[in-house]
């Protein structure tokens, strides 16, 4: 009983569902509108069109051609016939015919894709090969051959249509065939030995159907255009005045040469206006079933906004990074504090480490200081400074003298990072023209290859892609172009995440070794304590977007005051006392766009009380300025 | 080594789809109604012995292939005829030397017929290609860039009307406002220009394409604009371009020296696909503007039931759509070192 009264529910919310997204999107609706008005004026020809199609008796010589009067709005066409009548009319043939011969190939293309999809093998092999030759013909020429040598009627016409236009169809199903086949539900179903046909049946259809939909609006789309072509072409039923019938009609008897636009413009209207709501229905369709978000690393970014200058230190510094608080945009919503108030200075041949879990602001910070946040993020207060520029306040290309020859990043993960289709030589060379236009461009290739081998990849690796690279080398060709330009401070973005221990080893030994050498700046994000220990002058402690704890790292280890950072340390691994008990800390990092209102560490604290869950803790100085802490309890014992 | 292994086998699969549609082509036109012969010259004053003489004429006297005497209706023959006197070897003997039978109407030889007509089509594909591309790829680029902006909807609108024109309608406007305008209606040269100055004869030429091709542009670049704008947001989401962002390349360095040449990549390859639906196109354009290439010899022999004409043209332009999509595969192989080294 109460099986039955949940599933129509179920059903009705999965299509309210659509219905709610699908309802926001303009090109969908408009195309929706469209093609359900040409298809209510076929249903309803009868009642709409001014004169009865069939009755030409009355018709004479002075009717031909006539010209859009009161009589006829739209004309009369080549037999003297009213023109709105027969466009009316032509629409039950036009879309009688494209949603038929769209059945027929849905059909056969759906069949052919899931059978090769679930089957597999030379199933498989032999349907697709045949697709693909399918795939190749022509279809138009092989159309009019077809029809040809056969009679020119609408069965016919509705046949060879349907049985050409299944190629894409079966391509698309196979594919989500294949996808859906290896899901959970499916192979439980297989293992507690559900026959073939009932997994097609209840199992796989379902999840095909959406994307039969999709095809079949753009099938219907393409058939309706197939069919007035052909006739047009004088290959269509010479009994059925469809759209590209007419069209054929006038412009073969005279449309032309007596100016007789209206008979020729209608008719290729009515296509325009049922193929154009068709296309947008499909496009709206895709959007909502496949929605991807139209934003990329080019659209502009949102200037900073504008806030008074804090006091520099007077220290030398290369970077110094005041106050700084980065939003994002979420459309309609409160914008997500991704990171706030966030200060710290690097000295020349300084370490900085920046330390906190995933989803803690790291990246989002790296990202700002040089301005290379998605065009969602801004700068919503404080500066950064580059020795005396401040990068805030600069405008797109002087911002681009500073980056890379000033500060480069190295950044997370470089699989992708490089170029795919430029060699790793010509990467690393596209930076040393860009920013040393004195190089003697005929030592560019020397340099490439000391950079090289500064990492240790072997020379001969130089006019290499990618792709031909392992990870750990990708990894250093990344570090390589990024001191292509002797720029004074590096970013590295966690540079040694899904890469193997040893590799690793030798990239931060690499990195240490440059710093000594070079007198390089490096800040360095990473949640790998261990490293941040043996490698780092500095640690900034980020949790959820704000400083948790800033100070000198053997502060961090010995004196942590922030609860977040004393658990952390808990969590890793010291060599000193093998026996002690590892721990980590339940619970999850706040989301930014739900932050609690007091203290973002609270909810996880082990030593929260109520303040902290109501009053955000201000960053507390200790030791002079070289010890920040963003602590109530702090203040406590201040 | 990998790479001659991709050559070969793409190759291989193009020679066996050739292969296919030579035997399509060929049992085509005799498993289908209507006899060859009788099709092609519809006299009633034939006699009996006029139409055997054509029969014979054409080579439609012999048996089809082994076993069979015709497929239309199905008559069972003998299984002992020497094979290569059968239609089947005759007419793979003949296709191999080039030769593909006589046209029905103008009793020449098919291939004269279409090599004279072929040009005229590559000149038409050619230009309106090339147009397409470049518009298409222009805008697309733009939209891409500029996406989620007014210029990026205005365009993406226009694609989608453009798409959405059937061609031959679109020629039909174009050429109903040209012939307002003083544009030539007509064919791809004015009659007599001949004794002129070849620079004015190729004036005229240009002239006379200027419709057609512009039909052509308007209808595939919507087309092209829309791949090349989904193409060029998937790059530009990379993170490679980040990277090049982060160098200090300006947005002009970024589009040119780190995301066309990637996204150029998908548009090759549907470039290639597509000259297949390009052949659809060129055919209704021809037609309405009555321009003699290959398309117009089809719709011409269609009318006429001229079915030598009309299986070679078939033929020919099914191989030139293979041969081109052979090319696309190996232009990609080209521009993608994935391809080219692995």
């Amino acid at each position: 009983m109460e099986a039955q009264i949940v599933k129509p529910t179920q059903a009705t919310t999965r299509f309210q569902d659509f219905w709610g997204v699908f309802r926001k999107n303009y090109m969908g609706l408009v195309g929706l509108m469209m093609l359900v008005s040409a298809i209510l004026v076929a249903i309803f020809a009868p009642v709409l069109s001014p004169y009865d199609p069939s009755s030409t008796f009355d018709v004479t010589t002075s009717d031909i051609y006539n010209p859009p009067s009161s009589t006829h709005w739209l004309g009369t066409d080549d037999a003297g016939q009213d023109v709105l009548t027969n466009f009316i009319f032509g629409a039950r043939v036009s879309l009688t015919i494209g949603f038929f011969a769209a059945f027929i190939s849905l059909a056969i293309g759906g069949v052919f894709g899931i059978i090769a999809g679930f089957y597999g093998g030379r199933t498989e092999e032999v349907l697709m090969r045949f697709t693909d030759i399918m795939l190749v013909i022509p279809d138009l020429p092989l159309m009019m051959v077809l029809i040809a040598l056969t009679k020119p009627s609408i069965i016919n016409i509705i046949i060879v249509i349907g049985a050409l236009y299944w190629t894409t169809t079966a391509r698309v199903v196979r594919s989500q065939t294949l996808a859906v086949k290896s899901r959970k539900f499916v192979l439980r179903a297989r293992a507690i030995g559900a026959g073939k046909g009932h997994i097609i049946r209840h199992h796989i259809l379902p999840l095909v159907l959406p994307i039969l939909v999709v095809q079949a609006v753009l099938v219907v789309s393409s058939a309706v255009l197939a069919e007035s072509t052909l006739s047009f072409l004088g290959l269509g039923d010479p009994t059925a005045l469809s759209w590209g019938q007419m069209l054929n009609y006038a412009f073969g008897r005279g449309a032309m040469s007596t100016g007789a636009w209206w008979a020729l413009v209608v008719p290729g209207f009515g296509i325009v206006w049922v193929v154009l709501g068709l296309t947008l229905l499909g496009q709206g369709l895709e959007q909502v079933l496949n929605p991807r978000l139209d934003t990329h690393h080019l659209m502009p970014s949102r200037p900073p906004v504008k806030s008074e200058a804090a006091k520099r230190s007077d220290e030398e510094t290369l970077l110094e990074v005041k106050n700084l608080s980065i939003n994002y945009v979420n459309d309609g919503h409160a914008p997500a504090r991704a990171v706030e108030n966030i200060s710290f200075t690097l000295k020349k041949g300084e370490l900085i480490g920046l330390v906190g879990e995933s989803g803690c602001g790291k990246t989002t910070l790296m990202l700002g200081l040089l301005r290379l946040l998605p065009s969602a993020g801004q700068i919503v207060n404080g500066q950064v400074y580059f020795k005396d520029q401040e990068l805030t306040a600069l405008s797109e290309t002087e911002l681009n003298k500073v980056r890379w020859r000033g500060v480069s990043i190295v950044f997370q993960g470089a699989m992708n990072a490089l170029n795919p289709v430029r060699t790793v030589g010509d990467q690393i060379a596209e930076a040393i023209i860009q920013h040393l236009p004195d190089f003697d461009s005929k030592n560019i290739p020397g340099r490439v290859t000391d950079l090289l081998e500064l990492v240790g990849i072997a020379a001969e690796h130089k006019d290499q892609y990618p792709h031909q690279y392992s990870g750990g080398m990708r990894q250093r060709a990344m570090i390589a172009m990024a001191l292509a330009c002797n720029p004074e401070v590096v970013i590295a973005d966690e540079p040694t995440t899904a890469l193997d221990v040893m590799i690793q080893a030798q990239i931060l030994e690499l990195l240490d070794e440059l710093r000594k050498k070079l007198g390089l700046a490096i800040v360095f994000v990473t949640h790998d304590l261990g490293v941040v220990a043996e490698m780092c002058d500095k640690v900034l402690v980020m949790y959820g977007g704000v400083t948790a704890e800033y100070a000198e790292v053997d502060t961090i280890y010995n004196m942590p005051r922030h609860p977040y950072t004393q658990e952390l340390l808990k969590a890793f691994p010291d060599l000193t006392k093998p026996k002690k008990k590892l721990s980590s800390i339940p619970g999850y990092p706040p989301r930014l766009d739900a932050l609690p209102s007091g203290c973002r560490f609270a909810p996880r604290c082990p030593a929260a009380f109520d303040r902290c869950r109501t009053e955000q803790p201000a960053l507390h100085e200790l030791a002079g300025d070289t010890h920040i802490v963003s602590c109530h309890l702090v203040e406590a014992s201040k | 080594m990998k790479r001659w292994r991709y050559l070969l086998n793409k190759i291989s699969w193009a020679l066996f789809t050739i292969i296919f549609v030579i035997i399509l082509n060929f049992f085509l036109f005799r498993i289908l109604p209507g006899d060859p012969a009788r099709a092609g010259v519809r006299d009633p004053r034939l006699t009996k012995e006029n139409i055997e003489a054509i029969r014979v004429r054409y080579g439609l006297d012999k048996p089809i292939v082994n076993c069979f005497e015709s497929l239309n209706p199905i008559k069972l023959g003998s299984c002992t005829v020497n094979p290569l006197d059968t239609q089947f070897f005759i007419y793979m003997g003949n296709l191999l030397q080039g030769d593909m039978m006589i046209s029905f109407h103008t009793n020449r030889p098919v291939t004269e017929i279409l090599s004279e007509r072929l040009g005229n089509t590559i000149l038409l594909i050619g230009a309106g290609q090339i147009l397409a591309i470049i518009f298409g790829v222009l805008f697309g680029m733009f939209s891409a860039w500029k996406a989620r902006t007014a210029i990026d909807y205005g365009s993406l609108t226009i694609s989608l009307v453009a798409w959405s024109l059937p061609t031959f309608w679109l020629g039909v406007i174009l050429l109903f406002w040209g012939s307002n305008h003083g544009m030539p209606i007509a064919g791809m040269s004015t009659p007599g220009m001949s004794s002129y100055p070849l620079l004015s004869q190729w004036g005229d030429i240009a002239k006379h394409m200027l419709l057609p091709t512009l039909t052509y542009t308007i209808v595939y670049m919507g087309e092209y604009m829309l791949i090349m704008r989904s193409s060029l947001l998937d790059v530009l989401s990379e993170d490679y371009i980040l990277t090049a962002k982060a160098k200090g390349l300006s947005v002009f360095q970024i589009l040119k020296d780190h995301a066309i040449t990637n996204a150029m990549l998908p548009l090759v390859t549907i470039i290639a696909i597509n000259l297949g639906f390009t052949v659809g196109g060129v055919i209704q354009i021809e037609t309405v503007f009555s321009w003699p290439g290959l398309g117009m010899t089809t719709v011409e022999a269609l009318n006429r039931r001229d079915f030598p004409v009309l299986q070679g043209a078939f033929l020919l332009i099914a191989v030139a759509v293979i041969l081109s999509n052979l090319l696309a595969d190996l232009a990609y192989s080209y521009l993608d070192p994935r391809v080219k080294t692995e």
